[in-house]
């Protein structure tokens, strides 16, 4: 069956059996190409798509989802949401929908002839052993995605999108006598021919090479500069406390301070959907609500949650159309383009500037915002950097750092954890470090 | 799930196309997950995973894809694809002519479930977890607790131009319960979460409510523990997941993965002396219903149980495949995947040091001030350099020889190398602990563990 005739044949059953039913397609093309020694080690061609039904009985919710798409497994689908409903405790319901349309958010993006894509890789793997102090190349490559949802509900909702990404990137290991580091990178384009292999690769070796022949850090208070990639890790976590779902679990402690300065003033957060070149922009959200741009923190003042329709009713807020959901998931709250405005008046002085957190999964608490993280720098002196430092690690609280940010830089860098989150270089007044 | 001759014909026809070597791997997993929060039932949802991985290797360059599609036609066009992207679509090689002669190994249920999944509702679950709920109510600083089960049922079929025909039905189980304890404006998180290759027998193996205790406990006590020092000081590491530092610190840099590019500090080393002599450290996938035990590895060979290091010097990798192709080392049965939509790398098992000699207290008592790390959370490695890191989720100052107050916040960084060398002691009270290991396969599920090590010194970061 396809997807299409799957999509048919459940909300038919749906409505025979008295249920209302929302359901959701998601279908992906994965293309990686992965170079080792001047040849193609892995090529990874690839589709995968499935069902996720969410239904109401009673007026509580159950979800299931299948990846077979037999007339057995839609059924059993049905049969197990249902039965999960039937076991929920709690109301929920499904929204009215409208008619979505059809978006393209990806056209002609990714359309390069594979043999060109093939040199890329390549290209790019060559490129990373042209300095004698490249040891071993992990990896380097290319991949893409290319992304197809549906949504469509017994309460009217339709609507459909196309939309993809291409990526290029690698990780190698650089040594200078005993000094050795491991460096990655991975850059990410809405289009194919915005990639630029050479330029990647000597970033990734620019990065990693000037953390060789780090010295330790001693233990001590210092002023800290965070890259953007180091800052976008810290938003990921924040992002956490920022869902309306995790304030409603208790597990957000930005509960009940709305309103409030939870920031510095130069902190703007911004999620927008709409950006035309965000790298996961979207039509509209997993429940229907059409996207739009919603400002969370506006000069370090606390806005709003991020929200789905369940979440904005239960906290008496607005729907900010955060709902998300993969065909294998239940519904929660996710941003998509999550980012910090740039401001450009930040100058280097005297610090540790961090260029990457390391074990963030593990080192930040998502609910307490506490954070103990090992880091990778740079000490940097009347503006200059002096030398690397390394063996240490950042703690603090992330609601104090956020307090603490007295500059931000000009430029907006992206990274993809799940979400896009970008952030210019941040300047943070004080931060304990741990080292010798 | 495939039929012996549509897995036969799939295979000669990736021969013909130029492949040296070529492998199915066909996946239908039913999975289910239930949460309870506040008293009740909040999110319930069960899926049924069904998809295939193809992989062709032409020398060592290898092509995977894999799809939903599991009729002739759909496997088809992936192959064709492939074959496609390699630039060998209509090549005809000779090799693909003979039949393949599977040697079928019937599973033999080493890890099989005694509660299989349809022996008990969703209302009994339903009903252990709400028992997790309340053990967790120890206190009235508790605000929230969320408990959840995941179940895991896969069946797997692999097969390869090389004759094999596996099969295996993997049944997993974990519970968890996170507590959430407040007391003004501080928040502190607790955690427990055990889990086995084995059906809904978790519950009599770990009492739900002693779960949810456990997970209220630790969160009290981080609750009232003051910021953790920062510095370098010895470090006694607990027993169990304890063991997650030396699969961070020590695991990943012997997996062929990094070894086979040199891109690991312990790549050919094989004979040497690279940790302390009182380390013994195994990875082993045999052990009966352990969270990352299977009968074979996800390319169809049976696991086993392979010595790393004994008394300090390195005696293997751990080898896949292509790692094999790559270094000429023995495969061990490590190859290993998320599902079908990632082609198997060399993975860990169940690793842990093997038990010492020593007692706890003694490895207590010989620090002046130091850190107990109780109970570890994740962590993370950079295997070129050996750069590690990982998090203490419960931790305890040791001052003159004694277990002191609690702190938090404690974060554990080094160099793998340098750390494996400075154990000073194990101890002999060796117990492993379940976890979820990210790598190139994808998420796998792991046990890692070990005794109560002793590290002279490690840096501590906390608060200066």
């Amino acid at each position: 069956m396809t997807l299409e005739e799957a999509k048919r044949y459940l909300l038919r059953r749906a409505k025979e059996l008295g249920l209302e039913a929302e359901v959701l397609f998601q279908e992906e093309r994965e293309l990686s190409l992965r170079a080792r020694q001047g040849t193609l080690e892995e090529i990874k061609e690839a589709r995968q798509g499935g069902v996720g039904l969410r239904v109401v009985v009673q007026g509580r919710m159950g979800y299931a989802y299948t990846e077979e798409l037999s007339l057995e497994a839609l059924e059993w689908a049905l049969s197990e949401a249902r039965d999960n409903a039937l076991l929920a405790g709690k109301e929920g319901h499904i929204s009215t929908g409208q008619a979505l349309g059809s978006h393209d958010l990806l056209g002609e993006g990714l359309s390069a002839p594979l043999d060109t894509k093939k040199q890329s890789a390549l290209e790019l793997e060559r490129a990373l052993w042209e300095d004698p102090r490249s040891k071993s190349v992990l990896m380097g490559g290319y991949m893409e995605k290319e992304v197809r949802v549906a949504l469509a509900s017994t309460r009217g909702a339709e609507g459909a999108y196309r939309t993809g990404l291409a990526g290029m990137g690698g990780s190698l290991v650089m040594a200078d006598g005993p000094s050795l580091k491991q460096g990655w990178d991975f850059k990410l384009a809405k289009e194919f021919h915005l990639l630029d292999p050479g330029r990647t690769a000597l970033e990734i070796r620019e990065k990693t090479a000037r953390l060789l022949n780090a010295r330790p850090l001693p233990t001590g208070r210092y002023r800290a500069y965070l890259e953007p990639k180091a800052m976008a890790g810290l938003l990921l976590v924040l992002s956490r406390s920022l869902s309306g779902k995790s304030a409603l679990e208790g597990k957000s402690r930005l509960l009940n301070r709305l309103g409030e300065r939870i920031a510095s003033e130069w902190v703007t957060l911004v999620d927008d959907p709409t950006l035309e070149k965000g790298l996961l922009s979207r039509p509209f959200d997993a429940e229907g609500t059409p996207a739009r741009r919603t400002v969370v923190v506006e000069k370090g003042v606390f806005k709003t949650f991020l929200h789905n329709s369940e979440t904005a009713k239960a906290l008496g807020q607005e729907n900010t159309g955060h709902a998300f959901r993969t065909y294998r998931g239940v519904m929660d709250v996710a941003p998509t383009n999550l980012y910090l405005e740039p401001v450009g008046n930040l100058s280097l002085e005297k610090g540790v500037l961090v260029t990457e957190f390391m074990g963030l999964h593990a080192g930040a608490n998502p609910v307490s915002l506490d954070f103990s993280l090992q880091a990778l720098g740079l000490w940097v002196e009347e503006g200059e950097v002096r030398y690397a430092v390394e063996n240490f690690a950042v703690a603090g609280n992330l609601l104090d750092l956020l307090q603490a940010i007295e500059a931000v830089g000009g430029e907006l860098d992206w990274e993809v954890m799940g979400a896009a989150f970008g952030s210019p270089m941040v300047a943070v007044a004080e931060l304990s470090f741990a080292g010798v | 799930m495939l039929s012996p001759d549509l897995v036969e014909s799939l295979l000669r026809q990736a021969l013909k196309g130029g492949a040296d070597f070529a492998e199915i791997y066909a996946e239908r997993s039913r999975r289910r997950r239930m949460t309870v929060r506040a008293g009740r039932m909040e999110e319930a949802i069960s899926g049924l995973d069904y998809g295939a991985g193809l992989r062709l290797f032409f020398g060592t360059e290898v092509v995977y894809a894999y799809t939903n599609q599991l009729t002739p036609e759909g496997l088809l066009e992936a192959l064709e694809t492939l074959l496609r992207a390699k630039g060998g679509l209509g090549q005809v090689d000779e090799r693909g002519a003979g039949g393949l002669d599977f040697r079928k190994a019937l599973p033999r249920g080493l890890h099989a479930p005694s509660t299989p999944y349809g022996e008990k509702d969703k209302r009994y679950r339903l009903e252990r977890l709400l028992e997790a709920e309340a053990g967790a109510r120890i206190s009235p600083e508790i605000k929230q607790v969320e408990a959840s089960l995941q179940e895991w049922e896969q069946e797997v079929l692999i097969a390869n131009t090389e004759g094999t025909w596996a099969e295996e039905k993997r049944v997993r189980t974990r519970l968890f319960v996170l507590a959430v304890a407040q007391e003004g404006t501080e928040v502190q998180t607790g955690y427990a979460a055990p889990g086995k290759s084995v059906g809904l027998e978790l519950f009599d193996l770990y009492p739900p409510q002693e779960v949810g205790a456990r997970a209220a406990r630790q969160a009290l006590t981080n609750l009232r523990a003051k910021p953790a020092p920062a510095g370098t000081m010895p470090v006694v590491v607990g027993n169990a997941f304890g063991g997650v530092i030396f699969h961070e610190a020590l695991g990943h840099l012997l997996e062929t993965t990094s070894v086979a590019k040199k891109a690991s500090v312990l790549a050919d080393k094989l004979g040497e002396e690279v940790a302390s002599p009182v380390v013994t450290y195994v990875d082993d996938g045999t052990l009966p219903h352990a969270w990352g035990s299977t009968e074979v590895d996800d390319e169809g060979r049976p696991t086993e149980r392979t010595v790393l290091i004994e008394k300090g010097v390195l005696k293997a990798y751990m080898v896949d495949r292509l790692g094999h192709l790559l270094t000429g080392y023995p495969m061990t049965g490590s190859g290993r995947r998320q599902d079908y939509t990632f082609a198997p790398t060399s993975r860990m098992r169940n690793t842990f040091i093997a038990p010492g000699d020593k007692e706890v207290e003694d490895l207590i008592a010989s620090v002046e001030f130091g850190l107990y790390a109780k109970e570890l959370g994740g962590g993370q490695v950079k295997p070129g350099s050996g750069e590690y890191n990982f998090a203490v989720q419960e931790g305890y100052i040791i001052r003159h020889g004694r277990i002191e107050e609690p702190v938090r916040g404690a974060m554990l960084v080094g160099k793998g190398p340098e750390t494996i060398r400075r154990v000073v002691a194990v101890a002999k009270d060796w117990e492993n602990a379940p976890g979820m290991c990210g790598s190139l396969s994808g998420m796998v599920p792991v046990e890692v563990g070990q005794p109560h090590v002793l590290v002279s010194e490690i840096v501590v970061g906390g608060r200066a």
